[in-house]
């Protein structure tokens, strides 16, 4: 096996040796007689050294000024250093001690001590060079598992609510609009919003929950759900329960941690609620409605209008969202409704293709 | 002469020294290397040209080299002079004044280590 090597940079030859009678039996020494001479060795070959012992005072470029260099070059991230000096300066030793030294020794200095001082130092080093490798590798494989998991949530989350569609005998468009609208709103809330405290982690698990929104909708009886036109008093009634099969069916899996299960249960819940209390099934005001339970509703509301559905023809885009604005179709926030002005053009674009191949 | 007899001679402290580096032939070999460092003539020469950065490095460096070899007389006032060089309370008449001590202590301590390499 190589030695390895140990960088030693003093202006004093004695200095140097006596370092060296110390080492020379394991590592290979290398020396700088000052600083311009250490940054040199350096830039030609940081990454073969295990140690170096640096002084601070020196002609030239001090030991402040290798160590800045050092730091600039990132080679404090793998090479530790000790620093050598003659006495304690408080303010120098604590800029030492900040550019990333592992030590400082004070001259005299007793060999023995030395030799374990830089075992220890370099023990630590290589183990925590072995750690972070290991860990980047752990990382890699953690990412990777987790975006396969990803696609296989999305997976069962797609063919779970096309069951729902595939019943309604609706295209099986509706739902991946509402994903990808509920997506973009979200995106505005979480920038222009920052009080509803969403991430992009958030608005990510959001956007796939959205698609189960009508998930109750599968508890309705054929029926109600494919009557060709309007809903009688009771029929409605019974329709409007869908928010509340829709939960009954998730709590059968209830995951009381789970940050996805409770956007699923919230919004299959509250995506009907209105903003002025008169929305059901629980009858929530304002900002009881939870913001992702908001941002679904006015989507849901949105494509409803421009959808060509059993009962009715589409309606132009700028007249939905006049119907919105004037409160045809529900009562939201101001919040939401400048995020759905913002949104809109966005969302009018994706209304005029006719097929939504896979989103991305 | 035997190493430690010079370190006596000169006012250097022979046991730090041997307890530190372990064998008198390391210490023998120190001591001769001593003869070639330079510090204090650049130190000298510094001062001469009012190169006061420069002269507190050169002090800087002697002392050191002084604590590693456990050379007590001589450090002392390559200790002092360093303070009185130090860029933030710098005070170069001290310093002049300190150095005839300095080079004296140098003499005695060049002249026994040459006694010794000659009568080994």
């Amino acid at each position: 096996m190589l030695k390895r090597k140990i960088l030693i940079a003093d202006d004093a030859e004695i200095n140097r040796e006596m370092l060296k009678f110390i080492f020379e039996e394991q590592y290979d020494i290398i020396e700088a007689e000052d600083g311009e001479r250490a940054i040199g060795i350096l830039d030609e070959k940081a990454q073969e050294f295990s140690m170096l012992f640096l002084d601070l005072i020196m002609p030239g470029k001090s030991g402040i000024d290798v160590l800045e260099h050092m730091v600039s070059k990132g080679y404090m991230d793998f090479l530790p250093v000790i620093m050598i000096t003659g006495e304690a300066t408080p303010e120098v030793e604590v800029k030492a001690y900040e550019l990333g030294v592992s030590d400082i020794i004070y001259k005299p200095f007793d060999p023995m001590v030395v030799m374990r001082r830089t075992m220890n130092i370099t023990e630590l080093f290589e183990h925590r060079i072995d750690i972070e490798k290991k860990l980047e590798e752990r990382t890699k494989e953690l990412i990777e598992s987790r975006k396969k998991l990803e696609k296989s949530n999305e997976f069962l989350i797609n063919a779970l609510s096309s069951v729902v569609e595939f019943r309604s005998m609706e295209s099986g468009d509706h739902i991946k609009r509402v994903r990808i609208f509920t997506g973009i709103i979200l995106e505005y809330v979480r920038k222009f919003y920052p009080e509803y405290g969403l991430t992009k982690e958030q608005v990510a698990l959001i956007t796939q929950a959205s698609a189960l929104h009508d998930l109750g909708k599968i508890a309705i009886s054929d029926s109600i759900l494919l009557k060709p036109g309007k809903l009688d008093r009771d029929e409605f009634e019974e329709m409007k329960k869908h928010t509340i099969y829709g939960c009954e069916i998730l709590e059968n899996f209830k995951q009381e941690e789970n940050e996805f299960y409770r956007y699923c249960y919230d919004i299959c819940r509250y995506h009907h609620e209105r903003y002025d209390g008169k929305g059901y099934p629980d009858r929530l005001v304002g900002e009881d409605i939870p913001i992702w339970a908001q941002v679904v509703s006015i989507v849901d509301v949105y494509d409803a209008l421009v959808s060509k559905r059993v009962y009715k023809a589409p309606y132009d885009v700028n007249v939905a969202v006049r119907m919105i604005h004037d409160g045809e179709c529900g009562v939201f926030s101001d919040k939401i409704m400048d995020c759905f002005d913002l949104a809109k053009e966005e969302l009018f674009a994706i209304t005029e293709l006719e097929f939504i191949g896979d989103e991305k | 002469m035997t190493t430690k007899e010079c370190y006596e001679k000169i006012g250097a402290n022979y046991d730090e020294a041997i307890g530190r580096m372990m064998k008198d032939e390391r210490i023998l070999k120190f001591a001769g290397m001593f003869l070639r460092d330079t510090s204090f003539a650049e130190l000298k020469a510094a001062m001469e040209s009012e190169n006061y950065d420069e002269a507190f490095r050169m002090a800087h460096t002697l002392k050191g080299v002084c604590q590693n070899l456990s050379f007590t007389a001589l450090y002392e006032p390559a200790q002092e002079i360093t303070e009185s060089l130090r860029e933030k309370t710098r005070d170069v008449e001290l310093a002049k004044s300190l150095l005839p001590k300095v080079a004296e202590e140098y003499e005695r301590t060049t002249a026994g280590i040459n006694e010794l390499l000659q009568n080994i």
